[in-house]
């Protein structure tokens, strides 16, 4: 596509209500391939060839490619025309000023926080400029943990991908090898057998269990509440030695194929697991009744960290954190390669994309979650496979819905081999929303604001 | 919150954790220095009832300066590497390294060579390795309280095998 009708071709398909789901630059930097998606689960990219080294930028059309395309131009050397400043993001420029926004007026400082955190907590460095205790903004340097994962699959088959787009992040581990089986499959032409689509939706599903779990023992310890914390905590153990039960590993590694899967579970396993997940379940709700009924808790909770319906969809923001501002978007609702029949994406009862939002959204989700698993965990599980039904391509596309959001996953090959390997995690769209939801809070809800959203470094930084 | 705190109760009641053998405690500061977080989760989870590891003493403190042992994961970004000689440079005396996880042993790392450093061991002298991927909370807790003595017994101790 030539430079001027790939801005228009991006700007029609916006007014036909697409929407941006990632944007990458080929290894060699000639080419940009931007993901758009509709609400029906349909994908298409749009390709632009690099005149001099540079494109035109889209990030007016969608703020959402704003780290995407500040990354294609640190790592890929792409220019993008248009995206003014073009600030370093995957590059760790040692001048403050290059990176983050200046903050001028009145008695305004900075607070510097990371990249080393005062917990057990991933690496990542925090600029708060903030007036007394108000955070005025907030700028992000991620990417700390770059291990140039992408770059290093580049040449190995398409087997030995997996290891690099499901071990970017031991959380998403499923989501994200899930995401890259699918676009290997689509650019192979291959389409899943019905017990292949059902394995791995109990696998997305352990994985969302353990996570939900997870987050509301972290929303727990984020308002100090060590009761519920504990509680949740002792219902993540128990998820995850659910898992290893299961597949032999507590985080599930190994688990995914590409166009196969290999897990065979006898009836009686299955039964024995079903029946965890409705002790599971029953736990978890009068976990959450004793966090609903506690004032003090949720005194804590309502009205900070707010992210509107608007802002949400403005900034592209995936997952628990834009149903909780009461977008209806679940990748699980249009996703015919999985097990998901039927379903619908669960909203809070008060959408207000504030922390408590995000908090009953990981409730209100967990519920669905339990349920499907109780569905699915019945009758035995054998090896399951994919069958050739269509034409291959020299790209495929993948996207799952990981417990932190929409999460794409794009493969370029030339035969058996990878050419390039794009993963964008549900983690890598929402942490400039994260930024969004500090502004203008106080200094010490900024923690707990975090915790709400409980995202991911390591799949952002890969 | 009494019914969670009761049930707490119950649960550590049933799980019967082995009382501490050992009198002494360890401070521990941890730092990521490129991991994919599965060690921090096993990690997180070390404080669970399941676990209890404050009930022998060992505890994560907020700074390097109060800790007696730095505790690694993920194999070492060239990012990270500069972070992790601070926080190493921090600590008192004396002070132990610990690298956990596959990675920071420097076994099956996956990225480029230009993105990672090294294995722990080519950064600082570890003096405690705990391999797999991620090592489960048992295996951490376990590899963690070989650090600290036993008890010592005194020689007219009754006890005193």
């Amino acid at each position: 596509m030539i430079e001027e009708s790939y801005r228009e071709e991006i700007a029609a398909a916006r007014a036909e209500g697409w929407r941006f789901a990632g944007l990458h630059a080929t290894s060699d930097g000639a080419r940009v391939r931007t993901l758009l998606a509709d609400q029906a689960g349909a994908t298409r990219l749009e390709t632009v060839v690099a005149h001099e080294g540079a494109v035109p930028s889209i990030v007016d059309l969608f703020p959402a490619a704003g780290w995407d395309e500040r990354e294609a131009h640190d790592l890929q050397g792409v220019d993008f025309a248009g995206h003014e400043p073009l600030r370093p993001l995957v590059d760790h420029d040692l001048r403050v000023e290059r990176w983050a926004v200046p903050v001028r007026g009145h008695d305004t400082y900075q607070v510097a926080v990371g990249p080393i955190h005062a917990g057990i907590i991933e690496s990542g460095h925090f600029r708060l400029h903030v007036v007394g205790e108000r955070i005025i903004h907030l700028d992000l340097r991620l990417f700390y943990k770059h291990r140039g994962l992408e770059r290093a699959a580049e040449g190995h088959t398409l087997d030995e991908g997996l290891a690099y787009a499901s071990r970017a992040c031991a959380a998403c581990a499923v989501a994200n090898g899930v995401a890259y089986a699918h676009a290997c499959e689509d650019a192979l032409g291959l389409t899943p057998h019905s017990e292949l689509a059902r394995v791995r939706t109990i696998l997305l599903e352990l994985e969302r269990m353990w996570n939900h779990l997870n987050d509301l023992a972290a929303v727990c310890s984020g308002v100090g509440l060590a009761a519920g914390n504990q509680h949740f905590a002792g219902l993540t153990e128990r998820a995850r030695r659910l898992n290893a039960k299961l597949t032999g590993h507590r985080f599930l590694f190994g688990a995914v194929r590409v166009g196969r899967s290999e897990i065979t579970l006898h009836r009686d396993d299955v039964c024995a697991a079903a029946d965890e997940v409705t002790a599971l379940r029953s736990e978890a709700r009068r976990g959450w009744r004793e966090l609903r009924f506690n004032r003090s808790f949720q005194d804590r909770l309502p009205d900070i960290g707010v992210v509107d319906a608007a802002a949400a969809t403005r900034l592209g923001a995936v997952g628990p954190a834009a149903r909780a501002a009461g977008l209806g978007d679940d990748l699980r609702a249009s996703s015919p390669r999985l097990a998901y029949a039927g379903f619908e994406p669960a909203r809070p009862e008060r959408a207000a994309g504030d922390v408590q939002a995000r908090t009953e959204q990981r409730a209100v989700e967990l519920e669905q979650t339990f349920e499907i698993l109780e569905r699915l965990l019945d009758g035995r599980i054998g090896p399951a496979t994919a069958t050739l039904g269509a034409p291959g391509q020299p790209i495929g596309i993948g996207r799952v819905e990981s417990p932190r959001g929409a999460t794409s996953c794009i493969v370029e090959r030339r035969d058996d081999r990878i050419e390039r390997l794009r993963l964008r995690t549900g983690s890598y769209a929402n942490w400039p929303v994260v930024a969004y939801a500090a502004a203008d809070n106080l200094l010490p809800d900024f923690p707990l604001i975090n915790k709400s959203f409980e995202l991911c470094y390591a799949c952002a930084d890969r | 919150m009494l019914t969670l705190l009761r049930d707490l109760r119950r649960l550590r009641r049933h799980l019967d954790l082995a009382p501490p053998e050992r009198a002494a405690s360890l401070a521990i500061r941890h730092v990521d220095a490129g991991s994919c977080n599965g060690c921090q989760h096993e990690l997180t989870l070390l404080s669970s009832p399941y676990y209890d590891l404050q009930r022998f003493g060992l505890g994560i403190v907020a700074s390097p300066r109060h800790a007696d042992v730095l505790l690694v994961t993920g194999a070492v970004t060239s990012r990270m590497h500069e972070p992790l000689l601070v926080a190493y440079a921090a600590m008192p005396e004396p002070r132990r390294v610990a690298a956990l996880g596959d990675c920071a042993l420097g076994c099956n790392v996956l990225g480029t060579a230009d993105t990672i450093v090294g294995p722990v061991d080519t950064i600082l002298p570890v003096d405690l390795r705990i391999p797999g991927c991620p090592p489960t909370p048992e295996v951490i807790a376990h590899a963690l309280l070989g650090l600290i003595s036993p008890l010592p017994v005194a020689a007219d101790d009754p006890r005193r095998p």
